[in-house]
């Protein structure tokens, strides 16, 4: 119920002064996708994978159904400390359980990403590139929401009493965007370089299996392999719980500062 | 006062309650800062309450009086959940609606309307339980078509209003009252009053934190009161308010020979 509230109350507060309203939404992840594709696909010539019935080997597209989980996690730590911030006046006044305040944002991300994955679908639907496989797509992104809630859970409470936090994050982000392969293949990547185990620490990454089941489930088609699934599960059930702990445990004292 | 029906389990029950706040002066509010800083914070700490046991009767209304910084808001707030006791232990049976302060629990950036359900919400009432309640809610808060406006263009008195219609309109079953009544007109604060008289024969129990003596002896069947942050007296509201009074006006006194 209180989740509900805060929900629409990021939503309206999005997109209530905007005559583009939910359109705006698409504007960004289009764009990026198209800047992306330009850079990667056309300028360096990266070489997509082809699709499940081998018409298309669109670069934009690839990108594109990795990008969809990507935009869930980056919204969703990102917005995390912004939704703390807006309620920590109002939880000085009443008792509520704050983190009903994220979670309501992040349900309400997830919607508007919702959107997003909508249009990646009808495209591949314009390319005859559609299965049962898609239904877990929104699996994956769910996932990836509960990852980046439980990331930013903690990123909320620290960034509560340490307000560089928010650039800090901003910075991991960034970095973190590189680290999964979104812009290119899994295959292109080096197994070591500069003495650093380069593939595996890509393949270790949580999100990678995450956007490798949504991969799967919209690009190629296929069923997700069971490993990816199960890894991609674990580490979005325990992150989100670890998160949600150390929320409750601290978010009483940041409601009594002054 | 003897129907049984009215005699109940405590509604609230304060066990040695202490609270202490830390203060940190010029607390670094970054990890930059903190780095230069380290192991130079200014750290104190505060006892706001001290040891503080307290029974509050079902249906009963309750004045809390003491002086500023006398630690009330901070009971209240204890009671309300907002706040954690530093040690011991409180428990509130019942839906509990707090009015603690102007505009308590509203966000600027929604109409009147939209933290009408918010507000709910965070009490645990449904959208149709609200929306049922909602002309109540705008009828008295005389708030009229701002309703739909977003709360921040409000004026104190419709804030505070609006605020205090909520809080009563939600059919609490203990309702934590800091001071707030003060600001409204003659009109609005004889109408709180009245509205709480009749919340009061409703089993409704009611805490009150004022300073106002007058308003206390009127209203109130038991009073506490603070001092210092500890509990000095609790009991029947002519008793207690007298003491209170008489040290009152003792250190009005002494302050004015001071001058």
């Amino acid at each position: 119920m209180l989740v509900r509230s805060f929900a629409e109350r990021e939503t309206k507060a999005l997109y209530k002064r905007n005559m583009l309203g939910w359109l705006w939404s698409l504007l960004k992840p289009l764009t990026t996708v198209a800047v992306y594709s330009l850079v990667f696909g056309v300028i360096y010539r990266a070489a997509a994978p082809s699709t499940a019935n081998g018409q298309a080997e669109v670069f934009a597209l690839y990108l594109f159904s990795g990008l969809v989980v990507w935009n869930v996690f980056y919204a969703i730590v990102n917005g995390s400390m912004r939704w703390m911030d807006g309620v920590s006046d109002l939880r000085k006044k009443i008792f509520f359980p704050t983190e009903t305040a994220l979670i309501g944002g992040a349900a309400a991300t997830l919607l508007q990403s919702s959107l997003e994955a909508l249009v990646l679908v009808i495209i591949m639907g314009a390319m005859a590139n559609l299965s049962w496989t898609l239904v877990f797509l929104p699996v994956a992104m769910v996932l990836a929401a509960m990852f980046a809630l439980g990331l930013g859970f903690a990123a909320a409470i620290v960034n509560a009493r340490y307000r560089d936090i928010q650039h800090l994050t901003a910075i991991l982000l960034s970095v973190g965007f590189f680290m999964v392969p979104i812009v290119y293949t899994p295959d292109i990547v080096p197994d070591r370089a500069y003495g650093l185990p380069v593939a595996r620490i890509v393949e270790l990454n949580p999100l990678n299996a995450i956007i490798a089941v949504a991969r799967d489930a919209v690009y190629f088609l296929e069923t997700p392999e069971v490993a990816d699934l199960a890894i991609a599960c674990a580490w979005a059930i325990s992150v989100f719980a670890a998160g949600l702990a150390f929320f409750r445990r601290r978010s009483m004292a940041i409601s009594e500062e002054p | 006062m003897s129907d049984p029906a009215r005699v109940q389990a405590p509604a609230v029950e304060v066990s040695e309650v202490s609270k202490r706040f830390r203060l940190e002066l010029n607390r670094p509010t970054s990890v930059k800062e903190a780095m230069l800083r380290l192991g130079r914070r200014d750290v104190r700490h505060l006892w706001a309450l001290r040891d503080i046991s307290l029974t509050i009767d079902g249906g009963a209304f309750f004045g809390l009086v003491g002086h500023n910084g006398s630690g009330k808001s901070t009971l209240l707030r204890l009671m309300a959940g907002i706040h954690r006791p530093t040690t011991g232990s409180i428990t509130a049976r019942g839906r509990l609606s707090a009015l603690l302060e102007l505009g308590s629990g509203f966000h600027p950036e929604l109409t009147g309307r939209e933290n009408v359900f918010l507000n709910g919400a965070m009490l645990g009432l449904g959208r149709q339980q609200m929306a049922a309640a909602m002309d109540d809610i705008i009828e008295f808060s005389g708030v009229g078509d701002q309703i739909d406006a977003p709360v921040k263009i409000y004026s104190s008195g419709m804030y505070m209003r609006l605020g205090f219609s909520v809080a009563v309109n939600v059919e609490p079953e203990i309702l934590l009252v800091d001071e707030v009544i003060a600001v409204g007109d003659e009109e609005f604060q004889q109408r709180c009053l009245h509205h709480m008289e009749k919340l009061r024969s409703g089993g409704t129990t009611i805490v009150l934190v004022s300073h106002d003596a007058a308003l206390v002896r009127r209203l109130c069947d038991r009073v506490g009161w603070l001092d210092g942050g500890q509990l000095r007296a609790v009991g029947d509201p002519d008793e207690v308010l007298d003491s209170y009074l008489r040290q009152s006006s003792d250190a009005g006194d002494a302050q004015s020979d001071l001058s």
